[in-house]
């Protein structure tokens, strides 16, 4: 596989969870799964430049990313499920008020 | 080979991430969620990075997807109000994200990085002196990259402490040790001789 192969799948699947968060405007769940989504395609990216660079630095950081990404999904979550408690729903149109 | 397994597998990626973004119900994306990160697990194995693979497995699928479906269980929502708006965007958003991919693919389709800058972590002087995927990365994880490690680590520290300080509910009524009631506790208070 050459570089362009991973580039372009990636860019897909970028591209991919770049709709979902503009067109799921009423379900927030879908929108973190978005982001999910393109933080795979960076580390798609990563794979293929590690690969075909044969460089190993490319791994070591898509571990990070890893990292980060589940850090992220579990604050983005824990921050949904208390707003969903205190308001009933999660459509992105009512959290325009945040503050408890 | 390698190329037709990585062409089937990519294939079956997008075709699955489409479905993350376009089903209508929640349970139904975490499953395709989850399904496209083993074909990029895949794709991880035929790129040799054999223990990326393996941690995007444990992590994702193992973690992230069933946090996930617990969350989308947990909360109930329902397809009526989802599917509410999603022709108003949708137009917009697809001529965006086309010129958007349009543009990545033209640079992207013949772009040529032989001989680009490299951290000189040769993967295939590693693999001649005998260190396999696993043990590459641990012998430069745990020593060049050691600060951005354990900072990761505080990073995931402060995640679950935010978490648990988020999601915990103090008035609900939970069974637990009151510590002060504990302590203060007599004897007369409990047992009593008639």
């Amino acid at each position: 596989m050459t570089s362009s192969n991973y580039l372009i799948l990636s860019s897909i699947i970028f591209s991919i969870g770049f709709l979902g968060i503009f067109i799921n405007r009423k379900n927030i769940i879908s929108i973190l799964m978005s982001i999910e989504l393109m933080l795979l395609a960076t580390n798609i990216n990563f794979i293929g430049f590690s690969s075909t660079l044969n460089d190993l630095f490319g791994q070591i950081f898509a571990l990070f990313v890893l990292v980060v990404a589940a850090a992220e999904a579990a604050i983005g979550l824990a921050i949904l499920t208390i707003f969903f408690k205190k308001s009933g729903s999660i459509s992105i149109d009512t959290i325009n008020k945040l503050k408890g | 080979m390698t190329e037709i397994l990585f062409y089937i597998f990519s294939a079956i990626t997008i075709l699955s991430s489409f479905f993350v973004v376009f089903s209508f119900n929640p349970v139904h994306s975490v499953l395709f969620l989850i399904f496209s990160f083993f074909n990029v697990a895949v794709i991880f194995l035929l790129s040799d990075a054999e223990f990326l693979a393996m941690t995007l497995i444990i992590v994702y699928v193992g973690a992230v997807a069933v946090l996930f479906l617990f969350v989308v269980m947990m909360l109930n929502i329902n397809e009526v109000v989802v599917k509410e708006g999603f022709l108003r965007y949708f137009p917009l958003g697809l001529i965006l994200i086309s010129i958007f991919l349009t543009e990545l693919i033209i640079i992207f389709k013949d772009i040529n990085f032989f001989g680009a800058a490299s951290s000189g972590i040769n993967i295939e002087e590693l693999i001649n002196q005998g260190h396999e995927n696993t043990k590459a990365l641990g012998l430069f994880l745990y020593t060049d990259f050691f600060i951005i490690f354990q900072i990761s680590g505080y990073l995931l520290l402060v995640a679950m402490i935010g978490a648990i300080v988020l999601a915990h509910d103090d008035k609900t009524n939970l069974k637990g040790q009151n510590v002060y009631r504990q302590k203060r506790i007599k004897k007369e208070d409990i047992i009593k001789l008639k």
